[in-house]
């Protein structure tokens, strides 16, 4: 079976990862962040893992609510562990929430030949791009430290993004299409087909 | 629309369109701005209001060239999508 690692289980990454838990894959998770009050509004987490660590706190929900058993690996991706990390991967989803870290991800994937999915959203949380890493570029904040969609409006559009994200890695695993795509409030449109 | 050209799709205020005229291919960014402002401020992108401000400047402008999938040049005028996790 493949080892498909998800790098960020925030808004995005979340609802991708409670979307992808039937694909055929091991799915191992990576994330530092911990779980905030205003993380419950747009994200999968529950109130119950409030404090706990992003990605332990999916792993719990999946088994809890599905008996889905994932890896969850509760550190920051940097450049120290990136080929421990990634090292396993058959497939990356990239859903972090930062220029710097999508750029070692792009570099790691790009050097090693994985394949890799990016999943990023605006600031208004009102459009996506689900793009793979041969049309991928990185767009980096207007000013550093941000703020990140924490608005519980863009719940629906995270949810439609994180199946999106599901949708094309499932597209892949069954015959290697890589669809890129992207979504905004009135539908998505198709960017590249590629095999 | 020739080799030369590409159609062009922009995404503004969480909606999106096409450009109804296709624009040189290798236009610069800057150019291509220019022009999407121009035609969503005088109501020529159908299905996107031309009422108020029309600000692309920090806008990204992607490039897909014609493949075997889909047989014309297509450039996607969108905004930064920075974001993935909170």
């Amino acid at each position: 079976m493949k080892t498909l690692v998800v790098v960020g289980v925030g808004a995005l990454g979340s609802h991708a990862v409670l979307f992808s838990r039937n694909l055929p894959v091991a799915l191992v998770l990576v994330d530092f962040d911990r779980v905030e009050s205003k993380n419950v509004l747009a994200q999968v987490h529950p109130r119950t893992a409030l404090g706990r660590n992003k990605a332990e706190a999916m792993k719990q929900t999946l088994l809890g609510l599905f008996g889905t058993r994932v890896e969850a690996i509760p550190h920051r991706l940097v450049p120290e562990n990136v080929d421990t990390l990634l090292g396993r991967a058959d497939l990356v989803l990239d859903c972090v929430d930062n220029g710097a870290t999508r750029r070692l991800i792009q570099a790691w994937v790009r050097n090693h030949k994985v394949p890799c999915l990016h999943g990023a959203l605006s600031a208004g949380g009102d459009f996506a791009r689900v793009v793979w890493d041969d049309h991928f570029v990185v767009d980096d904040e207007a000013t550093t430290g941000a703020a990140t969609c924490e608005d519980g409006a863009i719940l629906p559009f995270a949810g439609m993004a994180g199946a999106m994200i599901a949708d094309v890695l499932a597209e892949h695993l069954r015959g290697g299409t890589r669809r890129s795509v992207q979504l905004g409030a009135g539908g998505w449109q198709v960017l590249a087909r590629d095999r | 629309m020739n080799h030369t050209e590409a159609l062009v799709n922009l995404t503004w205020m969480g909606r999106n369109a096409d450009l109804a005229q296709p624009v040189f291919y290798l236009a610069t960014d800057a150019e291509i701005r220019a022009w999407v402002t121009e035609a969503v401020r005088f109501g020529g992108v159908s299905g996107l209001p031309a009422d108020g401000p029309v600000d692309l400047r920090d806008f990204v402008v992607d490039r897909f060239p014609a493949s075997e999938t889909i047989p014309y040049n297509r450039i996607f005028v969108r905004p930064k999508t920075p974001f993935g996790a909170a």
